[in-house]
């Protein structure tokens, strides 16, 4: 199987602070680290590719520094990393992220299988991994918290929603976006982490990959973010118990019990 | 164990660097210098295994990938039930095969990213999560008679429940403790030692003058403004615990390695 991953370089910190002319987040300055989401969509291609055999390929789009994502990618177990990084792509909303996405994917060629996690950490829209799907005209699985089998060419997935799940059968190939139930990532070991910093990264511009520049960047882009804000950090009660660790457990046990919580 | 305390042969621990590691190459080196002074020093390098929950490269891949060489009597690896089954044996298994033998086992602070050892990944049935108890009597079973396993023992938890936690891990095949970090006589490390005469004790000195990371460590609140001389507590130590053995965390290699040669006497 050929498999690409789809992962992207967010913030580290929570506290992200909004550009107030352009409504985007300020990524100058801040740590940067792998979408928390994607290590998933990680690990869950590289365990297709023991199981099944084959490759795994990680696919970032972002400025140069975003290579760093990439490494940490093979160092978990991918195979190799390709970047898209050009001015050209600079702003681009999620629609022509999937775009340049796509185009890169078609690019690579033969592929069977896409993942990504179901959203980013700095977004939140959980667009692109749709997107993707819907520029390549590819079936698509959200929300998938379990990959059943792979035969005959056809993918059988669990999809998570609020009161359970749906079993799914995709013809490959597909996009499927999952969430953090699937696995449990592994951590990079040395001698992979060893490996990664010596895999040359290749840097696709938009010409590399066929994509129209009109349908990139800002140009490209038919959001327009009107209001951006963080959230209001939410109002929690905070109650302390005192006593005797015994009468603390009680006290805890009643007002748990109270709230409904037990 | 006995052997290090009749040798003065200090534990000296050592981390791992970091996953985030933003500097790999130059954190390898001084990982590298740490473990060859310590090994040149007859001394014990202690490796953590994620230490506070930081994920951080594990001891047995440090000393693999680096090619360091392992003295039987001068290695051990701490070791903690945040693995998934198949890394556990490929540690135990390489521990085995490089002759590593002095193991502290304890339950670890983990972390969302690690994997814990789930109680049917290790055959035990009747309770929910894996402990150090568990971790030994799976370790004992499997590997019979291939490490020296050792636990820890926090003076500052619940007395009763400490002790009680500290019987299940001895019958577990525990056969020496490792104190938490001490800053001066402990009246709970001394009945450690009244109890279990038998069972070498080491005692942890805190060689970091950052007393916060102690109270982060142990979960004991130690007053900001304490004045701290981690040199000068250690001998303190030293008088007050002339039969044990001593694990130093947090030691300065530029500062005061070389103050600590002559202390042990």
């Amino acid at each position: 199987m050929k498999i690409v991953v789809c992962i992207k370089q967010v913030p580290a910190s929570n506290d992200a602070k909004i550009d107030p002319e352009t409504k985007r987040i300020i990524r100058e300055g801040q740590k940067a680290i792998m979408n928390p989401f994607d290590t998933y969509a990680l690990e869950e291609g590289v365990r297709m590719k023991e199981k099944y055999g084959g490759e795994v390929i990680a696919l970032t789009m972002g400025p140069p520094k975003a290579e760093a994502v990439l490494r940490e990618a093979i160092s978990a177990g991918a195979d190799r990393g390709i970047l898209l990084s050009d001015r050209v792509f600079g702003g681009s909303d999620t629609w022509a992220t999937s775009y340049a996405l796509a185009r890169a994917i078609e690019k690579i060629g033969d592929v069977d299988l896409v993942i990504c996690g179901k959203q980013a950490i700095d977004g939140d829209t959980a667009q692109v991994g749709p997107g993707i799907a819907s520029h390549l005209d590819w079936m698509q699985a959200t929300y998938v918290m379990a990959v059943d089998s792979i035969e005959d060419n056809n993918i059988t997935v669990k999809r998570m929603h609020e009161d359970g799940y749906d079993v799914c059968e995709l013809r490959l190939p597909a996009v499927l976006t999952v969430v953090k139930d699937i696995n449990t990532p592994r951590v990079p070991t040395l001698k992979g982490r060893l490996a990664a910093q010596k895999s040359e990264i290749p840097v696709l511009k938009p010409e590399d990959i066929g994509a129209d520049p009109d349908k990139l960047g800002l140009n490209g882009s038919p959001t327009r973010v009107v209001k951006t804000q963080p959230p209001e950090p939410r109002q929690t009660d905070t109650l302390r118990i005192e006593g005797s660790p015994r009468e603390c457990a009680q006290a805890l046990v009643r007002e748990l019990k109270f709230r409904g919580l037990v | 164990m006995r052997y290090h305390i009749e040798n003065k042969v200090y534990h000296v621990e050592i981390l791992p660097p970091k996953q985030d590691s933003e500097n790999l190459e130059r954190d390898l080196d001084v990982f590298v210098e740490k473990y060859t002074r310590v090994m040149d020093s007859g001394y014990c390098a202690c490796i953590t295994d994620n230490a506070m929950g930081h994920l951080s490269f594990q001891g047995t891949e440090m000393i693999e990938e680096l090619g360091l060489p392992v003295l039987p009597e001068q290695v051990m690896i701490h070791l903690n039930t945040f693995h998934t089954r198949e890394d556990l044996d490929n540690i135990l298994s390489y521990c085995v095969e490089k002759g590593i033998k002095y193991l502290l086992v304890v339950s670890g602070d983990g972390s969302e990213r690690l994997p814990r050892l789930k109680p049917s990944d290790i055959g035990v049935q009747g309770t929910e999560s894996i402990t150090s108890v568990e971790l030994l009597q799976y370790i004992t079973r499997e590997y019979p008679g291939k490490f020296v396993l050792g636990v820890a023992f926090n003076p500052y938890e619940p007395e009763d429940h400490e002790f009680a936690k500290l019987k299940r891990k001895l019958w577990a095949g525990a056969s020496f403790i490792i104190t938490q970090p001490i800053i001066e006589k402990n009246a709970v490390v001394d009945k450690l030692i009244a109890e279990y005469p038998d069972v070498p004790v080491i005692v942890e000195a805190w060689m970091s003058k950052k007393l916060h990371l102690l109270s982060d460590a142990v979960g004991y609140t130690i007053p900001e403004n304490t004045e701290y001389d981690p040199i000068a507590t250690l001998k303190l130590l030293h008088q007050a615990y002339p039969k044990n053995g001593f694990y130093l965390s947090l030691l300065g290699f530029k500062t005061q390695y070389d103050l600590i040669r002559d202390l042990w006497v």
